[in-house]
């Protein structure tokens, strides 16, 4: 088996880069392919908790690599789906304790036993992520509309462009839209940030209260039905998987009947 | 008469529009690792040299940096009144 090895970075922190990983991880694990989480922020573990896996971390990925256990002893499995497993990061290491050719090494064995490696990369445009992506030949990039993160987005995509050769291709998710700023003019809309970024667009993730739930509980909103930030994540992992799936409808969102009355007057408004 | 304004006009799109102007420039001078006043240095040098060959209204003398997909372009409009031989 030769899985793909997927990076979700962002430059930024704080824009949901892990919160990405965590529900792309089972949504695609979801459609039935065998997935491998990495969580490569070495010193600040967090996969883990979003997965709800926290109790059951014995070996970590620095153990791996210092040769402490096997691979697969190291690997934690889904609570909910068989064909899911986490690659825990050290919390008492730092980034240092992994160079980028242990990192390629580990991903090329990954790749032998899953169909799909995601691994979710430090914030910065350092050593941690000259790591993360050191094994990837692809990179999901997430972005919220705001100007500070979109400005670190831009300068991952240009330190992704500058590894054309093994990176074959990387894509955007914007999270958090607010749709009802967008239409009310407050923030950039998805094709403004698209155009300042030139980048393909994977997908859109609305503004949902419904993931600190879900953090909390330790259960990706993917694996929930009915929630709308769960199905754009579902939607990503179809379009990895390579589905041509059309963008939901993010004014639908809005559809209070106050706006509904708004809009028969004034359909520009709408 | 609010209420109308809030039910019939379209709010103006200020706040967006200026995001999107500032994100734009501010990208272009990242990417070219381009310091905020190097800009208008090399727009008095253009000044200069073009007014050697030619009298241009500087009054309506333009400078403008664009954007193709992830590279930039300077945009540079000087309207010539006559020639200086």
């Amino acid at each position: 088996m030769s899985g793909r090895v997927i990076v979700i970075t962002s430059g930024k922190g704080g824009v949901g880069k892990t919160t990405a990983s965590a529900n792309i991880g089972v949504a695609l694990a979801q459609t039935g392919v065998s997935v491998a989480m990495v969580d490569m922020d070495i010193g600040l573990r967090n996969l883990d908790i979003l997965m709800g896996l926290e109790n059951r971390v014995v070996y970590n990925l620095v153990d791996v690599i210092e040769e402490r256990c096997k691979l697969r002893q190291a690997l934690v499995k889904d609570k909910r789906l068989p064909n899911l497993c986490l690659l825990p990061a050290a919390q008492t290491r730092d980034k240092t304790a992994v160079n980028a050719d242990q990192m390629k090494t580990l991903c090329n064995e990954l790749k032998t036993l899953f169909d799909y490696v995601i691994v979710d990369s430090p914030a910065g445009i350092e050593s941690g992520f000259q790591n993360a992506v050191a094994g990837a030949e692809e990179a999901v990039v997430i972005t919220t509309p705001e100007m500070s993160a979109v400005r670190d987005a831009d300068r991952i995509i240009g330190l992704l462009e500058a590894r054309k050769d093994e990176i074959s291709q990387y894509r955007l998710v914007l999270n958090r839209i607010r749709p009802s700023m967008v239409k009310t003019n407050d923030m950039m809309s998805v094709d403004d940030v698209l155009e300042i970024l030139s980048i393909k667009l994977l997908g859109v993730v609305p503004e949902d209260e419904g993931i600190i739930v879900s953090t909390n509980k330790g259960e990706p909103i993917a694996g929930t039905d009915n929630t709308r930030s769960g199905l754009a994540f579902r939607n990503i992992a179809r379009r990895l998987r390579g589905e041509d799936v059309p963008l939901m409808d993010l004014d639908e969102l809005n559809q209070g009947w106050l706006n509904k009355v708004v809009k028969f007057f004034n359909p520009a408004r709408a | 008469m609010q209420v109308l304004n809030w039910f019939f006009q379209r709010k103006n799109e200020s706040v967006r529009t200026k995001a999107k102007d500032r994100m734009r420039l501010m990208l272009i001078h990242d990417r070219l690792e381009l310091p905020a006043d190097r800009l208008s240095s090399l727009e008095e040098e253009l000044i200069a040299v073009v007014s050697r060959y030619f009298d241009i209204d500087r009054e309506t003398t333009r400078f403008d940096l664009q954007q193709y997909e992830r590279r930039a372009a300077l945009i540079a409009n000087f309207p010539l009144l006559r020639s200086k031989c």
